[in-house]
């Protein structure tokens, strides 16, 4: 079987998810078995050239990117958005909060206007997207998963059912238990439930399932005497730059 | 006629060490704050003390979450079936959950039978464990009659003070007993004890749910059209725990998944429940139970009504694992409480004619 030519591209993110990779373990070499890596801006320096498969890492903010994004859509037969900032604008997301006027004024002081920003975008808020594989980082079984999905044609579901499913697998203490709060009730599973597992809340970092209950979460949350500004905080953490899902 | 050992307390460490040294062992023990868990131990410190109804019940080492079906080859088209299991004792099960696990027991025996299922059970060594209070303000055993012990263990303990009573079920249990040679045959004394015990056992789990068990069935023959369903279904968010942590749930989801070979694979089932998005979606994208009342109303129908038609028993074991692992405050007691008060218990429901 030919190899397949892959590249991977960053915008707007901390290219964590780009270093996931590296924590995929013994599968790499399988997966280095059927991939040929064309462009990686973390590991090599090399660029260029062709590829069939383009793993985007990051979120839409600037004109560039807009027309960056537009033309690796154009080259590529498959487009695989990869972590929260590319799937759903990511913690980005949370300048859509701001006037934008504001927001460069404060990232750029007096230089502001040497910089040009439109509200944070997910990659399929403008081009369309194949494959998704939401997390930040993103769960590095889940995105051999859907590597495999991709080479093969095939589609790949991410669920749609709760982090807590898969908490509750584990067997975790509940953090509702703890009298702690936490967003596995609304966001989508995928991730094994890694934060829990690890003691800590799940932040919703996967984006919310496809029909959140979003009025009884704000009930739960109200028991524990959280502020609704902080409520509204925590959902828009990493949803707030899907339009469509604000609250 | 029955038979009985007792064990003195002092001896029960050895029995445990004993046991755990021959057989894997599995019994509850502790997780963080409030929660226990089935989980092997090595000695017997490890078992934690009134314990409440684990996170997830004993139903895993039935049915494990996630359990390979089969395993395939492309290429050459070949498939072979997996069966994974282990001779297991699981120590400490309480007798809500030993009505789960009959309550599974039945529906896995059903044609086609579950194979992977009844191989593995018959590999499962159970000793039951008495309750002799209700271990939290969520427990119904009592009025699901699932309080007392009626079979499906190998060894049941009951704690007398300070010693064990131990009712001998099976042959397996028997041999477990001849085995660890610590056990002396109990005498009348010690069973006109547990009747006492037994007697005062019937007086606190006598329920104050206004309803009996009998009149359960009842009140929700006809509770489909309970507005009790439109209040859960805004406050439920569908996070999936009060059915997985179920030990009467069964449904799972089966799926394929290949190996980077892209030949070689496996097919394997997974745990999945009906308040999930997914769960009653069908090809196209349609699904038969679009909206939150409509899951939660099935939920509970499918332990108060419709397991009645065909298995003639509930399938509640009333653990109130479900009221435990719910965010959103749903709690089973109160479901009750207010299908009884829609549907309220006529004459003929309270039996009086
Ligand atoms: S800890 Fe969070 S994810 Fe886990 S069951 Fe509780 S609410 Fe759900
Ligand atoms: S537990 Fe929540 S925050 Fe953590 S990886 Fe999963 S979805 Fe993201
Ligand atoms: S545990 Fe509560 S919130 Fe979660 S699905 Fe069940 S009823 Fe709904
Ligand atoms: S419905 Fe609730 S109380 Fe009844 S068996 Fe299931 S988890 Fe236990
Ligand atoms: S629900 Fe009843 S039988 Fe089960 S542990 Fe609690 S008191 Fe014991």
């Amino acid at each position: 079987m030919k190899k397949v030519k892959v590249a991977f591209f960053d915008f707007s993110c901390c290219e964590g998810c780009q270093l996931q990779v590296a924590n995929i373990g013994d599968l790499l070499l399988d997966i280095l078995e059927k991939i040929e890596l064309v462009e990686f801006r973390e590991v090599m320096s090399e660029r260029g050239g062709d590829y069939d498969v383009a793993v985007v890492e990051g979120s839409i903010t600037t004109e560039h990117d807009v027309k960056r994004i537009k033309g690796i859509r154009e080259k590529a037969k498959v487009l695989i958005a990869y972590g929260s900032c590319a799937c759903t604008g990511g913690v980005n997301g949370m300048k859509n909060n701001f006037d934008l006027e504001d927001v460069k004024k404060y990232v750029y002081r007096d230089k502001s206007d040497w910089f040009n920003t439109v509200p944070t975008m997910a990659v399929d808020q403008v081009v369309k997207v194949d494959y998704y594989v939401n997390g930040c980082p993103v769960y590095p079984p889940e995105f051999v998963r859907v590597l495999k999905c991709a080479l093969r044609g095939m589609p790949y579901k991410v669920p749609d059912y709760a982090v807590c499913v898969e908490c509750k697998f584990n067997e975790n203490e509940c953090m509702y238990d703890k009298g702690v709060t936490c967003l596995g009730p609304i966001t989508r599973a995928g991730c094994n439930s890694w934060c829990t597992n690890n003691g800590n809340i799940c932040y919703g970092c996967r984006g919310m399932v496809s029909n959140p209950n979003k009025n009884g979460q704000k009930e739960v949350l109200k028991k524990y005497n959280i502020p609704l500004d902080w409520i509204v905080n925590k959902f828009n953490m990493y949803n707030k730059a899907k339009e469509s899902q604000q609250v | 006629m029955d038979k009985y050992y007792r064990l003195n307390k002092p001896e029960c460490r050895e029995f445990i060490a004993g046991l755990a040294s021959k057989y894997k062992v599995v019994a509850p023990v502790k997780k963080g704050e409030k929660n226990y868990v089935f989980s092997e131990i090595s000695s017997p410190d490890e078992i934690a003390s009134g314990y409440i109804p684990t996170i997830i019940p004993p139903k895993k080492y039935f049915f494990p979450k996630r359990e390979t079906l089969i395993e395939y080859d492309i290429r050459a088209q070949r498939q072979k079936a997996v069966m994974e299991y282990e001779k297991l004792i699981i120590f400490g099960v309480r007798t809500c959950d030993l009505a789960g696990i009959q309550c599974l027991n039945m529906v896995f025996s059903e044609r086609p039978r579950d194979v992977n299922y009844l191989i593995r059970k018959n590999k499962l060594i159970i000793i039951g464990m008495e309750c002799w209070d209700y271990c939290d303000e969520h427990a119904i055993c009592g009025l699901m009659d699932n309080h007392q012990p009626k079979g499906g263990y190998d060894l049941f303990f009951s704690d007398m003070g300070d010693f064990h009573l131990i009712h001998v079920n099976t042959l397996v249990g028997e041999e477990i007993i001849n085995s660890v040679g610590v056990f002396s045959p109990a005498d009348e004394k010690d069973l006109e004890k547990l009747e006492k015990f037994r007697e005062r056992k019937r007086k606190a789990f006598k329920t104050s749910m206004g309803v009996s068990h009998q009149q359960l069935k009842d009140i929700f023959a006809d509770a489909e059209d309970a507005k009790v369903w439109e209040d859960l279904g805004e406050r439920c968010l569908s996070c999936g725990n009060c059915t997985t942590v179920c030990p009467t749930c069964y449904c799972f989801d089966v799926i394929d998944e290949i190996n980077l070979d892209f030949k070689t694979g496996e097919r394997f089932r997974i745990w999945d429940s009906c308040q999930n998005e997914d769960f009653a979606k069908v090809a196209g994208g349609e699904s038969f139970r679009e909206e939150r009342k409509g899951r939660q109303m099935h939920r509970y129908m499918r332990k108060f009504k419709y397991p009645l038609k065909k298995y003639s028993r509930y399938f509640c074991t009333g653990c109130g694992r479900c009221s435990r692992a719910c965010m959103a405050d749903i709690r089973i007691k109160e479901t009750i409480q207010e299908v009884i008060k829609e549907k309220g218990l006529s004459n003929e429901k309270a039996g009086i004619s």
